[in-house]
């Protein structure tokens, strides 16, 4: 009886799996692309589990990973499973804003209420002169608009 | 200017509470979040429709000059901010 060989595609199928859930949480702070980075990595990773799954199976006397195999894949379906969750978290905290006023466009008007309960609109925000550091004042060259969570 | 769907006093208490020198704008409807397209719905406390973090950098004439879906930092704001000036 010949050596069985290593089933390498089970054990890097597997990695691969792990690195594809690892960067996604590491990176999804810096870019929102890495979810496409990550959905790669696991189809190539699905890839080679599947087609080391067929060989431990198939051709047993030539291959290990009858039980390996197993383990691995449902291991990386359950890091797949992290990720897909991870995503629609991403999705619920973080929306897509496609339709978010894009650079070189007009800025929406809007009207709230500042802390006092006063409506504040935009225009008035961006025509309004404000009292400077130096004590004067100056109408403003323009406003920077921070949208928050909040208390939540 | 920073935005959220907080309440007045919720956005009060905040300021009092971390000491903020600029104003809080309370967008209880969320209506300028939604005109922003920056809704998260149902992500707040008790299922409350928040607005997800941006920035928007808009000039005198209002338009926007810069902005941020969370994948830039504080150095390409300044840039920005630079330019503006």
């Amino acid at each position: 009886m010949t050596k069985r060989l290593w089933n390498w595609r089970l054990w890097v199928g597997f990695g691969v799996s792990f690195l594809a859930l690892l960067i996604y949480f590491l990176l999804l702070q810096k870019t929102r692309s890495i979810f496409w980075g990550s959905l790669v990595l696991f189809v190539l990773s699905a890839a080679l589990l599947v087609s080391g799954l067929k060989r431990a199976y198939a051709q047993p006397q030539s291959y290990r990973g009858k039980i390996a195999g197993p383990v691995l894949t449902v291991l990386g379906a359950l890091f797949l499973g992290f990720f897909g969750w991870g995503v629609s978290l991403a999705a619920k905290y973080f929306p897509a804003a496609r339709n978010a006023p894009k650079v070189g466009q007009k800025a929406p008007e809007f009207i709230t209420v500042d802390s006092h309960g006063n409506s504040v609109a935009l225009a008035q925000l961006l025509s309004t002169s404000m009292p400077n550091s130096s004590g004067g004042a100056r109408t403003p060259k323009g406003v920077l608009l921070v949208f928050y969570r909040g208390y939540w | 200017m920073a935005i959220s769907a907080d309440s007045p006093e919720e956005s009060r208490e905040l300021i009092r509470k971390a000491g903020l020198t600029y104003p809080l704008l309370s967008d209880g409807k969320a209506e300028a979040i939604r005109r922003y397209d920056l809704l998260a719905p149902k992500a707040g406390i008790d299922g409350r429709d928040i607005a997800g973090t941006a920035e928007f950098l808009v000039d005198a004439s209002g338009t926007v000059r810069w902005r941020n879906l969370s994948e830039a930092g504080p150095a390409e704001f300044m840039e920005a901010a630079k330019a503006v000036q």
